[in-house]
């Protein structure tokens, strides 16, 4: 009986492996995309879109070193491109192709970690900052807010190396990227000297707990912060006035790809602006498009806040293995 | 007496087994997007039923994780049985490393090994490459279930068997493997479930056509459809509990 | 001695392809450089391993050998009478058996979030509890070593009540008879016939917990709220976020040794060997 159920699956699957029509594989974050939008570009193109996810850069890095994955189109962030472009992961972007380049919001056509667009097309981007209850904490200013003695046990920060050590060290006045082993070991200092006063070091776990008010102030991203604004109007985002860090996924094309021109078409799909703000609506992420939608000062902060924001650059491979050292040491003690 | 006391207390452990299971459940009815009660609603049963991303990757899923336990109890079985009948150190050692190495050690290698080996043959990562690894990983279970009951086996009646002239093989399937039988429906149903499970290793070593369920339920519930995911755990609940209740009923007629 | 040969074949073959193999490539990125985003680049060096002489591992290592071995105890006390208790249940074993396993059938995550629910200040235990008056504020139940603790005894209980019955079921009621006609008492007949007559079922459905209880890194995140890490958290940090792959390796062999010291130390024990 079972046995039976499995071949009748089976043909299930391979009856979708017959389909002629041209295909298309992305791979892309997941909830990252509005499942409709790719339906609209497979009817108008009349191809098939194997679309599939992944949970971090380096799951996707893992797939892809090999350069015969499979994929045609993938989504890394911004301080990843140029590796993979220096490993020849990655085929240069034809501009002749991308029309919808100049719907690009002003600060995304020259960007500084690909000023050319000769690599990746921003695709969506976000902040990390603190989410807060505003009923029970007063209006964080810095980073000084999540050391607050008065929240113990009621506080997280992430648990990504890069963000929280980043965190510490612009509390400290120093670079977020900073790959000084001195800056660095202060800024491990404070982590060291907050982590009695948290709850945990989670991600994205965390909406659930700060819209039911079991955590009252955490480091988060904005547009985790922003789905829970939206259950929860108790809740607000601040952006550290020290600074704090964004980060910008792009759409590449792999250089293994054989449809160079389909994964064109596709981006310069992504690029519409009806498109780019279905897509961004359904990710709670703010487009890279310049839409309408800059109303939502969560997502989108305004041009004061904007500018104290820095885009990450990757360490160099000395000054990250300081950083994971630390970051270990902090997670043990 | 005392063998009502056994009963109360492997119910309560049902119970906490179970108990998860329930809170999904009431969840998966929730108008709410999030872990707070606004209301009943069926919306993420609609939404669930018309993803087709899901039906797919269950699809995948059932195909992978029977393929692969079959095979696995299969292999496990006999390896089993052969090391019952005389001990093969190195390989009986392999399987227990094979069960400490973590899994994402075991993904990111086969994940190199395959790789590696694309680069000869002109292969990519597919369904294929998911089903061997997890009966890589399964085969520890099985050939450990499977040993625990040969330890109590009785050598003598085999060995009777075989004076009556009965072949190897002809003793091995006439005795030994109905007195297996237990063992091998447990060792199956492990395999079954490791499987069906499997994220970490499944995510490194799954190619452009091969999403599992696991792989779906971790995009979606880390990034905020999780009630989704309610309604998709419930369903199939309730799918397996039919399914146990009707064979329960089928081998009591 | 021919059917022998041929029934480890195919196991043979699915390991050293799969497993052996595979193994061949940790070892050699453990002595190698890390690459730029993750990978492995040339020269060789030892340093993956020296890095690994900071006391700071040696806690960790530690600190996953204690949980590990208090989850597969924890284990063991739960389990054993349920899978007494199953075996025992006549026609209704096979109902049991999968009612065990029915929970197994939704994914890891959506289960551990259930737990997260159930045991948060707002979550349904401090909600009864403060309900019935028992406590008056709600008490941090996540994101301490008891959450891990549950959240692996939870996830692993299958894995020690299945081997277990397996080895229970075999068992004759006649001879439980037989000792209690002789005049034994139940206690006596639970310690002098059932338990060393199910021992191969105990030792193995332990290691079936131990071991990956030692790797174990989700639970210990989710419910144990990364505040502390075991072995499994260090490893896979390395192959993620990290990128350290040679560094990863390293710790991985460790930890393998680690499992297979203490595994041969069992096995090798009095008690075992007089069990086994």
């Amino acid at each position: 009986m079972q046995r039976r159920g499995f071949l009748f699956a089976g043909a299930g699957a391979l009856s979708c492996a017959r389909d002629k029509r041209p295909r298309l594989n992305v791979y892309n974050w997941s909830a990252y995309i509005d499942p409709a939008m790719l339906a609209r570009f497979e009817a108008e193109r009349g191809i098939r879109i194997r679309y599939g996810t992944y949970e971090s850069n380096e799951e996707m890095l893992a797939k892809i070193a090999s350069g015969n994955s499979g994929w045609d189109v993938v989504f890394p962030t911004h301080s990843r491109l140029a590796p993979m472009a220096a490993h020849g992961l990655i085929a240069p972007l034809d501009h002749r192709r991308l029309p919808g380049l100049q719907n690009l919001d002003v600060r995304f056509q020259r960007p500084v970690w690909d000023p050319t667009i000769q690599w990746g097309v921003p695709y969506m981007w976000n902040a990390t900052g603190i989410a807060y209850n505003k009923a029970e904490v007063p209006q964080p200013h810095g980073w000084e807010a999540l050391w607050s003695p008065a929240l113990r046990g009621r506080m997280t920060m992430l648990d990504d190396p890069e963000d929280v050590i980043g965190a510490c060290l612009e509390k400290l006045h120093f670079p977020f990227s900073s790959g000084d082993e001195a800056q660095l070991t202060a800024a491990a200092a404070e982590a060291i000297r907050q982590k009695p006063l948290l709850r945990g070091y989670i991600n994205a776990e965390v909406r659930d707990q700060l819209t039911a008010g079991d955590v009252l102030a955490c480091q988060l991203w904005s547009t985790t912060a922003a789905q829970a604004i939206r259950a929860n109007r108790n809740l607000g985002f601040a952006f550290p006035e020290e600074g704090y860090p964004l980060y910008c996924d792009c759409a590449v094309v792999l250089r293994e790809s054989t449809r160079y021109e389909l994964a064109h078409e596709f981006l310069d799909f992504l690029l519409r602006p009806d498109v780019a703000l279905a897509n961004s609506r359904v990710a709670d992420t703010a487009t890279a498009v310049k839409v309408d939608d800059s109303h939502d000062v969560v997502l989108y902060p305004p041009g004061s806040i904007y500018r104290t924001g820095v885009w990450v650059a990757a360490l160099p491979v000395q000054a990250q293995k300081i950083r994971d050292i630390l970051w270990t040491r902090i997670k043990a003690v | 007496m005392r063998s009502r006391w056994l009963a109360v207390y492997s119910g309560a452990l049902l119970a906490f087994l179970h108990a998860p299971l329930l809170v999904l459940i009431v969840f998966s009815f929730n108008a709410s997007r999030f872990t707070v009660w606004e209301g009943f609603s069926l919306r993420w049963y609609g939404a669930a039923v018309n993803d087709p991303q899901l039906s797919e990757s269950l699809v995948n899923s059932l195909i992978i994780a029977g393929v692969s336990s079959v095979l696995a109890t299969l292999i496990g079985t006999l390896a089993a049985y052969a090391i019952w009948r005389r001990a093969a150190p190195v390989f009986s050692g392999s399987l227990y490393l094979s069960l400490i190495t973590p899994e994402i050690v075991s993904g990111v290698s086969l994940l190199a090994l395959f790789q590696w080996f694309f680069r000869f043959a002109h292969l990519k990562l597919g369904m294929y490459t998911v089903v061997i690894a997890h009966v890589a990983f399964s085969l520890a279970y099985v050939a450990i279930v499977i040993s625990a009951r040969l330890k109590s086996y009785d050598r003598s009646l085999e060995e009777a068997a075989l004076d009556l002239g009965a072949t190897e093989w002809r003793a091995f399937r006439k005795v030994t493997l109905p007195f297996l039988a237990p063992a091998v429906a447990a060792a199956f149903l492990l395999a079954l479930v490791v499987s069906f499970d499997d994220y970490v290793i499944t995510s490194l070593v799954a190619g452009v056509d091969s999403e599992t369920l696991p792989m779906v339920i971790y995009a979606m519930a880390r990034r905020g459809v999780s009630p989704v995911v309610n309604a998709v755990s419930s369903l199939i609940l309730i799918a397996f509990g039919g399914i146990i209740l009707i064979s329960q009923r089928l081998q009591r007629q | 001695m021919n059917l022998r040969r041929w029934f480890l074949l195919p196991a043979r073959v699915w390991m050293a392809l799969s497993f052996a193999a595979p193994l061949a490539f940790v070892c050699g990125y453990a002595f190698l450089t890390r690459g730029d985003f993750g990978g492995v680049d040339r020269p060789w060096t030892l340093e993956s391993f020296a890095r690994l002489a900071d006391p700071i591992y040696l806690g960790i290592l530690w600190r996953s050998v204690w949980i590990a071995a208090a989850a597969t105890a924890s284990c063991v006390l739960l389990g054993f009478p349920l899978a007494l208790f199953i075996a025992r249940a006549g026609k209704r074993r096979n109902l049991y058996l999968q009612l065990v396993l029915l929970p197994f059938w939704t994914s890891f995550l959506v289960r551990t979030y259930a737990w997260l629910f159930i045991l948060r200040e707002t979550g349904l235990v401090n909600t009864i509890l403060m309900g019935l008056h028992v406590i008056h504020s709600p008490i941090q139940l996540l994101y301490n070593d008891g959450a891990v603790l549950l959240g692996l005894v939870y996830n692993f209980l299958p894995f020690f009540v299945l081997p277990l019955y397996a080895t229970l079921e075999k068992m004759d009621p006649l001879l439980l008879e037989a000792a209690a006609d002789l005049g034994a008492k139940p206690r006596r007949v639970l310690w002098r016939v059932i338990v060393p007559l199910s021992a191969p079922g105990i030792a193995a459905g332990s290691v079936l917990v131990f071991i990956p209880c030692l790797g174990a890194y989700l639970t210990p995140d989710l419910l144990g709220g990364g505040k502390s890490i075991m072995l499994g958290n260090l490893i896979q940090n390395q192959f993620t976020t990290s990128r350290d792959w040679p560094f990863g390796s390293a710790a991985s062999i460790v930890l393998m040794l680690t499992g297979a010291l203490l595994l041969s130390a069992l096995l090798r024990s009095r008690a075992a060997r007089e069990l086994l």
